[in-house]
């Protein structure tokens, strides 16, 4: 069975310092999907998503985050690099579901003030995303020197990252189409 | 032995058992499934061809 339903795929913000510029990056990867014909989005921002701090995982699961996941087909994760790896306030909202992920796509955004771009954020990530069932891109988008990529209002001044963005999307929407065909095809039952 | 196919809470459709998933129990609340061979349990993910919902259960 294939059905016409438009692809999901939400970004996510995965910060929630005062002052980030992966805001930036969020919304203008939100925007470089929103050009693609019958793909929806939203932009997810971790700090709107309630997250007590006295228990983990399911035990927390926010509904509405949860059913966002639910019905999303891929997601983007767009994350700074903190002191070598990604923010722990984003694996604490993640960890928060489990079924809601697998097999699906998952493609991460790296965002520094310096050169690198979050590559070792990127790289920190990658065995969690594996855990929780998401598929990983081999596509990322780096987003070094951010101070120099966007404005202070957010405006792209170097316009590479539209094909870069454009490139990483293109394997993510791949993927993530391939991955729900898998989902309502594939059985592992006999 | 066939399993039962689980039926779509959103929209009523059948659907598709696409993974299992081993999981850890914590604090021993879901031990009665404890798989020793694995390490843990089972989680099946069931992904539903109409509305693209998702349901899991742990498999006995």
């Amino acid at each position: 069975m294939t059905n016409s339903r438009p692809l999901n795929i939400p970004v996510i913000l995965g910060t929630t310092r005062k002052g980030r510029m992966s805001a930036h990056a969020a919304r203008f990867m939100a925007q470089r999907i929103q050009q693609r014909a019958n793909v929806m989005t939203e932009l997810i921002d971790i700090t709107e998503v309630p997250m007590p701090v006295d228990d983990a995982g399911d035990g927390i699961k926010d509904p509405a985050f949860a059913e966002k996941m639910t019905m999303a087909d891929a997601l983007v994760i767009v994350t700074p690099e903190y002191n070598h790896s990604f923010p722990g306030l984003l694996k604490h909202v993640l960890d928060s579901c489990l079924k809601e992920y697998i097999h699906k796509a998952a493609g991460i955004v790296g965002v520094s003030a310096g050169p690198f771009g979050g590559v070792r954020a990127i790289q920190d990530f990658l065995p969690v995303i594996r855990e929780l069932g998401l598929v990983n891109i081999f596509w990322d988008v780096n987003f070094g020197n951010v101070a120099s990529v966007f404005d202070e209002s957010g405006k792209l001044l170097d316009q590479a990252f539209i094909k870069r963005a454009d490139k990483f999307l293109d394997e993510l929407i791949w993927m993530a189409k391939t991955l729900r065909y898998g989902r309502d095809n594939i059985t592992l039952d006999s | 032995m066939a399993k039962s196919k689980m039926i779509c809470w959103k929209c009523g459709n059948e659907m598709n058992h696409h993974a299992d998933k081993l999981i850890y129990p914590s604090e021993g609340r879901e031990a009665a499934n404890f798989d020793a061979s694995l390490g843990g349990l089972v989680e099946e993910t069931h992904g539903c061809p109409g509305c693209g919902a998702v349901a899991s259960r742990i498999a006995a």
